[in-house]
């Protein structure tokens, strides 16, 4: 059943019908549009600095997938997220820059995708690792596990020992040219356009494969427990595996963010994963809606856009009140802060329940009571 | 009108504003001005600081402006603080060339690395705040400069001087090698840049070498770090990390008697340093690139004037060295653009090879060495005056002259780390 517009009232009879992608042809037509904007408007109007802005976006919208998949839907509350991003972006550039890959992989442009899916792999197991307390503990101890992860992965592990691979001292750098992907001379990633469709391609297959884990058994297990952990327990979901398998696929996600983020960075060090990363991502889905695909893309949207346009808000103006250079900036780190406890309080569900308002007035229109 | 209603006009009001303001800073600055971006950290890690150095960048700038420009043309400083937050200096590096700008003033190492590879794509001279040995060779990163001598240099600058002045006083001299160990945050790139060179100095004058202790840029209790270095009972630490840090670790070396003497990266190094250690301060030293603020040196009285005139509200006791290395900076910086704009280009390549590649001692005053950039080599001088805090004051120690010293290993070996 492929209609324009969906009738009034809900016919479906089953599940698939019901949790179908693009019922009508009118969604069709927006993800085409969607599809054009993305992959041709963007890039053809955008110079180096708006497509390093969109490159940031994509990199927040990976980040916070994963936190999104563990607060949003299973119910688990991370506060040590930067840290798997951080195995995703040390296990690739370690596998580019130290792992003898023979000949073959480095012309065919093998090398770097390989090893998007092996830091992938490694962060959500590590990921996992740091998941086995949820099996005990939940709530504020279960953050304080996962900021366990943080301290240990990044400022332990990774700062004392993996940074000391290779004998550079703290930082890895990674020149242009070293990552390549494809046989093609064109997959040498070296320009923020390459950068920006590398990073839409995966997040694209990030948000849908999460969606589509959200729509099937595994999802609506998710759920369970996070709504009553207990009441899903009793209902006979294992809660300890699918707990684990969400801390697995979040860590999976964050995993990528890393291994992609190096794309965009000339060197690596410790230092671009801070602790404060993991808090900015569980405030951009607080922002964009928790429990919500699209809040989280329109948290990593609001957040970075916003960040920059109040950036460039106080410059102009420190023209002319030299004073405001020193004591307006403070405003920025205020107003994350500031953002986080207004949505939390005048609305809590974030900019996603706005956009569902909002596309529910424009569906309605003219005819909304 | 409900509470929420006011609230959301404010906050759409909010909105417009930022997008207006933001859409006109975006805008290019007028013809016949040239553009220069500032990356600086005011709110960061590095913010004890970041915040003197770009106040310093905002004043220097507008001497530049006030003498004549370059050639006439005056400067417009497009001066962002990035929180010591990379991805975001990333992002600014962008907007500066949005915004047509011919060079960037810069700040930590982390940044300035990361950006390295970019800058000598595009071509950008990149004036950094970082003085990672890292980026002294022309061969690897081409457009990365700074007036000052770097951390790896100043640091077997001070392991040498404290080895000639300090160590022969002491009671075990000839009895055993002295032992020495490094303080400094292990994951902050710009402390951990000089180790392999301070490492190297230290090996070749004879120390033994003790566990480096990892001491965050935050710290206030260090006390389990020095516990370690006494444990070790060593005679001399390096601290790599930034002045708060610093003094608290020098702080509590005092208050539990480590009975080390310290040297001191230059970002740990300033006025605030025997202010907030106190005692503890006493005999640290450390080399220092040009001198402290208010010195009776050529050209401080110019840099007192314009914080005085640009930033009334700070006392000058509260200015600190960082002014002084800004205004080294952009006064190197204005001397590259005024040959490469008399020579008749001012861009990015023209800037590095008609301008800051033709200096041969060069004097910019301030109590800093000439400045000599070469093709294959931007180490700018290879004599280092090194302090050392006397009664809360500093006061010049020697002037190490590591090129004279080793010439062989300062000519090839001890170039780009």
């Amino acid at each position: 059943m492929s209609t324009t517009f969906l009738p009034c009232g809900v016919y479906h009879e089953n599940y698939k019908q019901d949790h179908a992608w693009w019922q009508t042809k009118f969604i069709k037509s927006k993800m085409f549009l969607l599809f054009i904007t993305l992959f041709f408007i963007i890039p053809w109007m955008s110079d180096s600095y708006s497509l390093s802005i969109c490159n940031q976006i994509g990199y927040t919208i990976l980040g916070a997938l994963g936190v999104q998949l563990l607060i949003g839907f299973c119910g688990q509350v991370t506060l040590g997220h930067a840290a798997f991003l951080a195995v995703g972006a040390y296990v690739s550039t370690l596998l580019v820059l130290e792992f003898p890959w023979p000949a073959v992989f480095i012309e065919l442009g093998l090398a770097y995708p390989i090893s998007i899916f092996i830091a992938a792999i490694t962060a959500g197991l590590w990921s996992v690792l740091f998941g086995l307390p949820s099996a005990r503990v939940k709530g504020f101890y279960l953050i304080l596990t996962t900021m366990a992860a943080q301290f240990i992965t990044v400022d332990f592990i990774i700062t004392q020992y993996v940074s000391q691979i290779g004998g550079r001292g703290q930082a890895f750098s990674l020149p242009l040219g070293t990552i390549k992907v494809g046989p093609w001379a064109w997959g040498v990633i070296d320009s923020d356009i390459k950068i920006y469709y590398m990073m839409i391609v995966l997040t694209i297959i990030c948000v849908v494969g999460v969606v589509n884990l959200l729509r099937s058994r595994v999802g609506r297990a998710w759920v369970a427990i996070r709504d009553n952990d207990i009441s899903a327990e009793v209902m006979g979901i294992d809660i300890i595996k699918y707990k684990l398998l969400a801390f697995f696929v979040a860590g999976f996600i964050g995993g990528i963010a890393g291994a992609v983020w190096i794309s965009n960075l000339a060197a690596i060090s410790p230092e671009h994963f801070p602790w404060f990363w993991s808090l900015w991502l569980v405030g951009v889905i607080l922002i964009g809606g928790v429990g919500s695909i699209h809040g989280t893309i329109f948290g990593s949207i609001f957040m970075v856009v916003v960040m920059e346009l109040l950036q460039m808000a106080v410059m102009p103006l420190a023209d002319t009140y030299p004073k405001l250079l020193m004591d307006f900036l403070f405003i920025k780190e205020a107003a994350f802060g500031l953002a986080i406890c207004a949505f939390l309080i005048f609305e809590p569900n974030g900019l996603a329940y706005r956009w569902w308002q909002a596309k529910n007035y424009f569906n309605l229109w003219p005819f909304s009571y | 009108m409900n509470q929420k209603k006011v609230l959301s006009g404010f906050y759409v009001l909010l909105l417009s504003v930022m997008l207006v303001a933001g859409g006109v800073s975006s805008a290019s600055a007028a013809a016949g001005t040239i553009n220069v971006g500032a990356l600086n950290d005011m709110t960061g890690a590095t913010s004890d600081v970041g915040k003197d150095y770009a106040l310093g960048i905002a004043e220097a700038i507008h001497y530049v402006n006030d003498t004549g420009g370059i050639n006439g043309k005056m400067i417009k400083l497009h001066q962002f603080d990035y929180g010591y937050r990379v991805p975001e200096a990333l992002t600014k590096y962008k907007l500066f060339q949005r915004l047509g700008c011919v060079a960037v003033l810069g700040w930590g190492t982390g940044d300035t690395e990361a950006l390295s590879p970019t800058v000598t794509k595009d071509k950008m001279p990149y004036i950094s705040a970082s003085y990672s040995g890292h980026l002294t060779d022309p061969k690897k990163t081409p457009y990365n400069l700074f007036f000052a001598t770097d951390y790896s240099t100043n640091a077997r600058a001070s392991i040498t001087a404290w080895f000639d002045k300090k160590w022969p006083k002491h009671k075990d001299f000839g009895k055993r090698k002295p032992r020495f160990a490094c303080s400094y945050m292990f994951a902050s790139p710009y402390a951990s840049a000089p180790i392999k060179a301070i490492k190297d100095q230290a090996t070749i004058l004879g120390f033994d070498i003790g566990a480096d202790q990892d001491v965050s840029l935050f710290a206030i209790d260090t006390k389990s770090q020095m516990l370690a270095m006494k444990e070790f009972k060593a005679d001399l630490i390096w601290h790599g990390n930034t002045t708060m840090s610093v003094s608290a670790t020098i702080r509590d070396a005092y208050s539990l008697g480590v009975g080390a003497d310290h040297i001191v990266n230059l970002w740990g190094l300033d006025e605030n340093l025997p202010k907030l250690a106190a005692k503890a301060a006493e005999g640290t030293m450390g080399a220092a690139v040009c001198a402290f603020f208010g010195e009776k040196v050529p050209g401080m009285d110019k840099v007192v004037e314009y914080a005085k005139k640009y930033n009334p509200g700070i006392p000058a006791d509260k200015r600190l060295i960082r002014t002084v290395q800004a205004w080294g900076d952009v006064l190197i910086l204005r001397e590259a653009m005024i040959r490469a704009d008399k020579a008749g280009k001012l861009d990015g390549e023209s800037i590095l090879k008609l301008g800051f590649e033709t200096m041969n001692n060069f004097d910019i005053g301030l109590g800093a060495p000439p400045v000599t950039f070469t093709a294959t080599d931007h180490r700018v001088a290879g004599i280092v005056p090194v302090y050392e805090v006397k009664d809360g004051k500093f006061v010049l120690v020697e002037k190490v002259d590591l090129k004279g010293r080793w010439p062989e290993k300062w000519a090839t070996d001890w170039i780009g780390w």
